[in-house]
């Protein structure tokens, strides 16, 4: 590469980093200034001893597990029963997949609250329906995940290796595929609880506690705390992602070097 | 009675059958490959043995069973796949005991089979290492040890050679073949590759567009192939039209080159055309070995193949290619060379009315 190419691939990464980085780092500086003239974690200390917080919090942490295990119970065998055996729906599923995408969540929730809302399915108080919603919500990052690891490995031989061994279809997929889709199924198991986490409208409209519409409350009621929380969000998400690179890093070479 | 039977089995693929009217004895102890050009119907076949297809017409019988309609892991039977199809996440050992855990042997059992096992393919200092870390053809014994830990009744072997370098394809169709005839157990092997059949079999499946176009052991698959198919697929072939002078005696006239065949010619004249086979090591210089026939001919073209050199010769107005085995001392002709070449009445096989 020439040397100026070189200079203005250096410039519009310090431009793209200070972009991103900047409003993070105000909202940080502005999150350590809740004590008059000294910077302090005090914002910090107040969110954490906020009994409203620990529920929120942990509400969300629930319904995030919820969601993770119904989309990996739902997605994975869809995934796979698609690659192997209907890879002819692959085109429509996917797109079914991306539709959370493409309609506003708010659209959706009051397609959920009117649909569950009347007989002869009244769930909509239930917290089953904000699981079964997340779920939805998360859809296109679970699927995807798990559509990208099924195709790393040749889900058709080994079905069919681990069959002629005498293998039924609960063995295959929990002996077999599994094991070896599982860095994919961490990705969208990480992303999906990211996305819990942060998720506003189906909490707010089911009127369920969550760590969103908590962060909301509390961005209209007190100045300090919201960009402490903020910062928190930031760090769990980041969490959430190195989580996935460390984890997939070590297996990488034992896949690619099994074809 | 024979222990794999496939009788009038067919499987239609939308429109097209990819095999029809497919009927094979096999006997317990047999080593049988399907041999044929890819889309011939011979993977089809085996899958549907294995149990990952459903013939659309037939039954299929394994030692005395109908398991025609059998799902594939109720059938007990062993496979080997071109890719491996190792088990990425369990290493060498656990690959070959899955099969034993996944019936509910007794775990003490398991360990002693698969010491056994691996014990068999020479890869005891590997029981440990994962898939990734293996060659090819240390993936594919594995692979056969997996398949065999199980005491298959049939062992069934897609193309396992194919993604193998060429020296590690022979040594291992040797290793698979002392194998099973140690454990005797009964094989199919598919593959394209005719030195690879006619080298491992007990006898051969040539197939055509879904259909059997001979059985037979190979010698008679090599010698005496039945098919103008089975002759120009299984080794080289020199064909050409010639018409019958005298059908008693067996004369052909090509070109006006007069020779003589000992294949019978029941139900052709005087003046009827035929196509006629002769492979290139029937042939030799006459000054070498007369035998019943010896033609004028001029040498066309020599390539050196390494154990053997083919030369091109003309005879008449057709071009044949003629074998004869490499040595230091051989004295060959040169291009443009006006010699002999004899072939015995034998080597002249009849193939089809032209």
């Amino acid at each position: 590469m020439k040397r100026g190419g070189v200079i203005w691939s250096w410039i519009w990464t310090i431009l793209g980093i200070l972009y991103f980085f900047l409003p993070l780092l105000a909202t940080f500086m502005f999150s350590l200034r809740a004590k008059l003239g000294v910077l302090s974690f005090k914002a910090y200390e107040n969110v954490f001893i906020d009994p409203q917080f620990i529920t929120s919090f942990s509400a969300s942490f629930i319904w995030a597990i919820f969601t993770i295990i119904v989309g990996v119970l739902i997605f994975v065998p869809t995934a796979y029963w698609v690659r192997l055996r209907v890879p002819q729906f692959r085109a429509p599923v996917e797109f079914i997949t991306l539709l959370p995408f493409v309609i506003p969540a708010i659209v959706y929730v009051f397609g959920l609250v009117r649909t569950y809302s009347q007989p002869p399915l009244l769930i909509v108080d239930s917290p089953a329906l904000l699981v079964a919603g997340y779920a939805v919500l998360s859809m296109p990052y679970m699927y995807r995940a798990v559509d990208t690891g099924l195709r790393s490995i040749d889900v058709q031989t080994l079905t069919e290796a681990a069959q002629s061994l005498g293998a039924s279809w609960g063995t295959v997929l929990f002996r077999i595929i599994l094991p070896n889709i599982r860095i994919a199924i961490l990705s969208g198991a990480f992303l999906s609880f990211a996305i819990v986490m942060g998720e506003y409208v189906l909490a707010q409209y089911l009127a369920k506690p969550a760590f969103a519409p908590y962060l909301s409350l509390l961005i209209q009621n007190k100045a300090y705390e919201p960009a402490a929380l903020s910062v928190l969000s930031f760090a769990l998400t980041w969490a959430c992602l190195g989580i996935i690179q460390i984890v997939g890093r070590g297996q990488q070479g034992q896949f690619a070097g099994g074809h | 009675m024979a222990y794999l039977t496939l009788s009038n089995v067919s499987k239609q693929f939308a429109d097209s059958y990819a095999v029809q009217d497919f009927n094979l004895d096999v006997d317990k102890g047999e080593f049988v490959s399907f041999l044929g050009p890819s889309g011939c119907g011979k993977t089809t076949t085996l899958r549907m043995i294995a149990g990952f297809e459903i013939p659309t017409d037939g039954k299929i019988t394994l030692g005395g069973r109908d398991i025609t309609n059998d799902p594939p892991n109720q059938r007990n039977v062993g496979m080997v796949f071109q890719a491996y199809a190792l088990f990425p996440n369990m290493t060498v050992t656990q690959n070959i005991g899955f099969g034993l855990r996944v019936r509910k042997e007794k775990e003490s059992d398991v360990k002693d089979r698969v010491k056994e096992m691996i014990n068999l393919i020479s890869l005891e200092k590997h029981a440990n290492k994962y898939p990734y870390q293996l060659s090819g053809g240390q993936q594919q014994r594995v692979s056969l040890a997996r398949a065999l830990a199980i005491r298959p009744n049939v062992l069934l072997l897609d193309e396992p050679l194919s993604a193998l370098d060429a020296k590690i394809r022979v040594s291992l169709r040797a290793e698979i073949r002392a194998i099973q005839k140690r454990l005797g157990i009964t094989a199919v092997f598919v593959t394209h590759d005719q030195e690879e059949a006619l080298s491992i079999s007990d006898r051969i499946v040539v197939m055509y567009e879904g259909k059997v176009e001979q059985v037979g052991t190979p010698f008679e698959i090599y010698n005496f192939p039945k098919t103008q198919f089975v002759a120009n697929f299984v080794g080289s072939l020199n064909t050409a039209v010639a018409e019958i002078t005298d059908p008693e005696k067996g004369l052909l006239s090509m070109d006006g080159v007069q020779f003589i065949a000992a294949e019978k010619m029941d139900g052709l004249k005087k003046g009827d055309k035929v196509r006629i086979a002769i492979r290139p090591e029937r042939f030799s210089f006459a000054s070498e070995q007369k035998k019943a026939n010896v033609v004028d001919c001029t040498i066309e073209n020599i390539t050196f193949l390494g154990s053997v050199v083919r030369i091109q010769v003309l005879i008449g107005n057709t071009k044949f290619n003629m074998d004869t085995f490499n040595n230091p001392f051989l004295e060959l002709p040169k291009i443009g060379d006006k010699t002999q070449v004899t072939f015995s009445r034998q080597a002249v096989l009849i193939l089809s009315p032209a």
